[in-house]
């Protein structure tokens, strides 16, 4: 066993430790009212930002093709060797200012079969994705409450239900090879914890994870552990759920006990979503920072009552603290939320971190009942990575399966219709066409995937143990989600279209159609007509909106009409973009979904769309109520996949001594129109346009870039150019437009 | 009906009252102060302004019925917001009949006059009534001073505060910071005069001179020429007013 005990080397170059100013206190709920870090934590956040904790991975790769050949390893054996030999070779990383410890000290996931063997493997059929299980969310209410020894318990007895069955008894022992691996490496730690006099630690980790958490400490290092472990199977976007549900009780044990008080649980609390920043780099996602460490707070409890308890508060008080962009914080309320935890939000999202997302109880759960869902499963209901429903614990949902270009379907529809003559509801029932073919692309790669076994994530969800079957054979909600992406510039072109062609008849078929194929080359004065005067979303003007409304129940339609997944599940239709509003415009090699070209909104080749749902990037827009009004004619009983309406505010607006009341009543406002999902991200052009001239100065700049906030510098130049030009409301100076 | 001239109408103008508000910018004013920044504001006409994006149209006429359809079409988002509409230009009271009219055609929404206080007394009565809450700007009280940095008289603007203040409606004294115009001590204790026996005061925000003050000149045709070393940061001296026992805040 390598152990490091002392820091090695130099200590790290003391930088400034972020460029976003902390807003006013408060106090709620007789908590204190802002969190000041323990020097300690503001040392390991800096050395976070340095990379410090990279040094630590120093274990050899792990080879694990030649012991699975040699023994002739099934697929399910490999996965749960995957995991045994990851935790074996991570060495124990103790720092002595440490109280929640895990530093992942081996780089890379190894391979389970070589190249040619994942080719015969999946010939015929597709991963989703890099191919483990991802994108979900683990029962951690179960994890800590019960145990991983009892989840053993549990695995042995059914394995002798199940002895003669062979598939089950060897999804049984993959499961309790995995939990021992975990409990474990575990041990090792509190083995090193004790020899270094850390007895308090020593004492956590014999306890956790295997035995139930009986503290809020405990709690914290289990699922820190049991966490991690899951990206050492490779698996990602690994969900962290409903955390002030299934944490509070714990804390609150410790609370009344007098074992610990509020000061304390929050410097260990940030100490946890510190430790979250350790290894996210080695996670995989499109860009740094997409790596789905994304947790929910408040709601209804299954039972329908408020779930709104202390911890909600403390987490955002602390996420505010801690002003890193992991983990990202999505917060449910309704019209009826207290303005007192909004307010606490608002200075959350008031630090330019792009979380907290909001979700509406309100129309969340009635569409997740819609579509099959229990009651009070939808009650439960948690994001995956970025933005999309999902019940932890309960569902195998593949949440992103794909897009729907929804700028290509109108394209295709209205340039072919133009040019055969076709009336306005013609070409709507050529995008009606359109989406089909395209959802119906998407249903047919479905059926070809492949999920991978999935031993150990199976062990942290309900049911798989208790029946002997692998996740990936499915659990109760198995959908698939696919993402409506950029309908604002689809519904605008449709708008631009029988506006003007139609209805004015102030455009002609053939100019427009001329102009859409040469991408308004000498067809400039044409391009601004579509771009200014023709009809948009996010005016609250019914003849843009109508047919946002109406793109989107053809896109439902569309996927309604696919009686079954093939897994026992169905498609959910959702109105995210996720990286498409950059590679529908400019392509991608990773991507099928089709692009398009110059479109009848007056955007020209390789404009960017906007994110998720939000006004066509540079159209004129009368402000966010208007915006919020013209998305809230979706119907979202029809659209459940999550995808939310994005709205920047500039940083100036929080000069304003009201700000933060002003923007909770913005959130209010969101839940009372009876929107579904709202971003809110602050943001300052100048220091955006700035950091990509001058990187060095803003290595700590947070911006939101789809369901995820990432380092500004870290991004790709696209991604960064697509941020600058979004719209921004609440600067004093500029002037919104009539 | 009345039509008038508006420049822009702002949804979630967080600096222009309480709650969540859209502003009318009504277009026109009979000041001149030299540290405007809204100078496309000035003029009543619609004006093509040459920004760097290209040209664009500042001013659009309403009836005063479209306009109150417009602003009815927010009332129930406003009223769940906790604000309401502010009046604010250039000068609303240089059209206090048309806004009037708005505002008698207005769905019970929240109304905030945003005014200099520049206006003839029946015109300033008119829109006062109506409105729940006023944000009076006080710039200079020295007479001669005031003539020479704005172009106008102050004795109206003192004449409408005294009338403000009988009327009884809740008032926001405003100031903005010039530096050596407003922000002196003799100016901002005579302003602390004038206000301190005003029982409808709710308290006084100071503004400090924004250095972007001057950034729509070129487009609208003009050259910012201030009357005061703009290079300068304001003066912020809160003491008059905290020792006269007011409330006063920097915005």
């Amino acid at each position: 066993m390598n152990v490091i005990q002392n820091a090695p080397g130099t200590a790290p170059a003391v930088k400034t430790p972020a460029t976003i100013t902390e807003g006013a206190d408060f106090s709620t709920s007789g908590f204190q009212a802002k969190l000041e870090l323990e020097p300690q934590l503001v040392e390991m956040k800096r050395a976070l930002r340095d990379g410090y904790f990279k040094q630590y991975r120093t274990s050899p790769e792990v080879d694990l093709l030649a012991e699975c050949e040699v023994e002739q390893l099934s697929w399910p054996r490999r996965a749960a060797r995957l995991i045994r030999r990851m935790c074996e070779a991570q060495q124990v990383v103790i720092r002595p200012e440490e109280r929640i410890v895990f530093t992942r000290t081996v780089e890379k996931v190894p391979p389970i079969y070589s190249e040619s063997q994942q080719r015969s493997l999946t010939a015929g059929r597709a991963f989703h994705e890099l191919g483990p299980i991802s994108n979900i969310c683990a029962d951690w209410e179960m994890v800590l409450s019960q145990g991983l020894w009892s989840r053993r318990k549990v695995a042995l007895a059914t394995r002798g239900r199940l002895r003669h069955d062979p598939v089950a008894v060897e999804f049984l022992d993959c499961a309790v090879e995995t939990i021992d691996a975990v409990v474990d490496l575990a041990r090792r730690y509190a083995d090193e914890a004790s020899r270094n006099q850390r007895h308090d630690l020593a004492k956590i980790l014999y306890r956790v994870p295997a035995q139930p958490a009986n503290t809020f400490h405990e709690a914290l290092q289990a699922l820190r552990l049991c966490h991690a472990a899951l990206w050492l199977g490779g698996h990602y976007h690994c969900g962290l759920g409903r955390f002030d549900q299934y944490m509070w009780p714990y804390l609150k044990t410790d609370l009344e006990l007098g074992r610990i008080d509020v000061n304390g649980a929050e410097q260990l609390l940030a100490e946890f979503f510190l430790s979250l920043n350790k290894d996210s780099d080695l996670y995989p996602g499109i860009q740094q920072g997409d790596n789905g460490q994304s947790l929910m707070l408040g709601g209804v409890k299954r039972d329908g009552s408020n779930g709104v308890n202390e911890l909600t508060h403390m987490v955002l008080r602390v996420a505010r603290g801690v002003a890193m962009i992991d983990p990202k914080i999505n917060l449910r309320v309704t019209k009826d939320t207290s303005l007192d935890l909004l307010e606490l939000a608002a200075e959350l999202t008031q630090m330019g971190l792009g979380f907290p997302q909001y979700s509406n109880d309100d129309v969340v759960i009635p569409g997740l009942v819609a579509h099959g869902y229990e009651l009070a499963d939808a009650r439960d209901y948690s994001v995956a990575a970025c933005w999309e429903f999902l019940i932890p614990g309960r569902g195998m949902e593949v949440v992103n399966l794909g897009a729907v270009s929804m700028p290509a379907a109108v394209d295709v529809a209205i340039r072919s219709g133009l040019a055969a003559g076709d009336s306005f509801d013609e070409i709507l029932v050529r995008v009606s066409t359109n989406l089909r073919s395209q959802v119906a692309r998407l249903a047919e790669r479905s059926a070809r995937l492949l999920l991978p076994p999935a031993p150990y994530y199976s062990v942290l969800m309900g049911g798989c143990l208790e029946r002997g079957g692998d996740l990936s054979q499915g659990l109760k909600y198995n959908n698939f989600g696919i993402h409506g992406a950029c309908s604002s510039n689809a519904a605008d072109a449709l708008a631009a279209v029988k506006t003007l062609v139609f209805e004015e008849q102030s455009v002609s078929s053939q100019s427009l159609l001329a102009a859409l194929i040469t991408n308004f080359e000498q067809a400039e004065a044409l391009r601004r007509k579509l771009f200014d005067e023709a009809p948009k979303v996010g005016n609250d003007d019914a003849r843009a909106d109508g047919l946002l409304a109406k793109l989107f129940d053809l896109f439902a339609d569309a996927c309604e009409s696919i009686p079954a997944t093939g897994r026992g599940g169905i498609f959910r239709p959702g109105s995210g973009s996720a990286m498409f509003y950059v590679w529908l415009a400019q392509g991608h090699e990773a991507m099928t979904e089709p692009v398009v070209g110059a479109t009848a909104d007056g955007r020209k080749s390789g404009g960017y769309f906007s994110s998720s749902l939000a006004p066509s990037p540079g159209v004129r827009v009368r402000g966010p109520f208007s915006v919020l009004k013209s998305y809230s004619r979706i119907n979202y009983q029809r659209i459940c996949n999550g995808g939310p309406l994005t709205l920047e505010v500039s940083d100036t607006v929080f000069r304003n001594p009201e700000a933060v009341h002003q923007v909770a009543l913005l959130i209010r406002l969101f839940a009372a129109v009876g929107c579904q999902q709202l971003q809110l991200n602050t943001l300052n052009v100048d220091s955006l346009k700035d950091a990509q001239v001058h990187p060095e100065r803003h290595k700590n700049l947070v911006v939101r870039v789809w369901g995820w906030s990432g380092y500004f510098c870290e991004l790709d130049e696209a991604f960064q150019n697509q941020i600058i030009g979004r719209h921004i409301y609440g600067e004093p100076s500029k002037c919104g437009l009539l | 009906m009345l039509t008038s001239v508006v420049f822009d109408i702002k949804e979630f103008a967080v600096h222009d009252g309480p709650g969540l508000r859209v502003t009318v910018f009504l277009k026109g004013c009979p000041l001149r102060c030299s540290w405007c920044h809204n100078p496309e504001g000035q003029l009543p006409e619609p004006q093509l302004l040459h920004g760097s994006a290209g040209e664009r149209l500042a001013g659009v006429a309403f009836s005063s019925q479209a306009l109150a359809d417009r602003l009815n079409s927010l009332a129930d988002m406003l009223r769940v917001g906790e604000g309401g509409v502010t009046f604010s230009g250039g000068e609303p009271l240089a059209q206090a009949d048309f806004v009037a009219e708005v505002i008698e055609r207005l769905a019970g929404i929240h109304v905030l006059l945003d005014t200099s206080g520049y206006a003839d007394e029946s015109s300033f009565r008119k829109v006062a009534a109506k409105s729940q809450l006023v944000y009076f700007d006080l710039k200079l009280i020295d007479p001669a001073a005031h003539w020479e940095h704005t172009g106008a008289d102050n004795q109206p603007i003192l004449r409408n505060l005294r009338v403000l203040n009988e009327l009884g409606i809740p008032f926001v004294i405003r100031v903005p910071l010039v530096p050596g115009v407003t922000d002196t001590d003799a100016n901002l204790s005579a302003i602390a005069r004038t206000v301190v026996e005003m029982p409808g005061l709710q308290r006084i925000d100071l503004l400090p001179y924004n250095q972007a003050a001057g950034a729509k000149y070129a487009a609208c045709g003009l050259v910012y020429r201030p009357t005061f070393d703009d290079s300068r940061e304001s003066k912020v001296n809160l003491a008059f007013f905290r020792s006269a026992g007011l409330k006063v805040r920097i915005v």
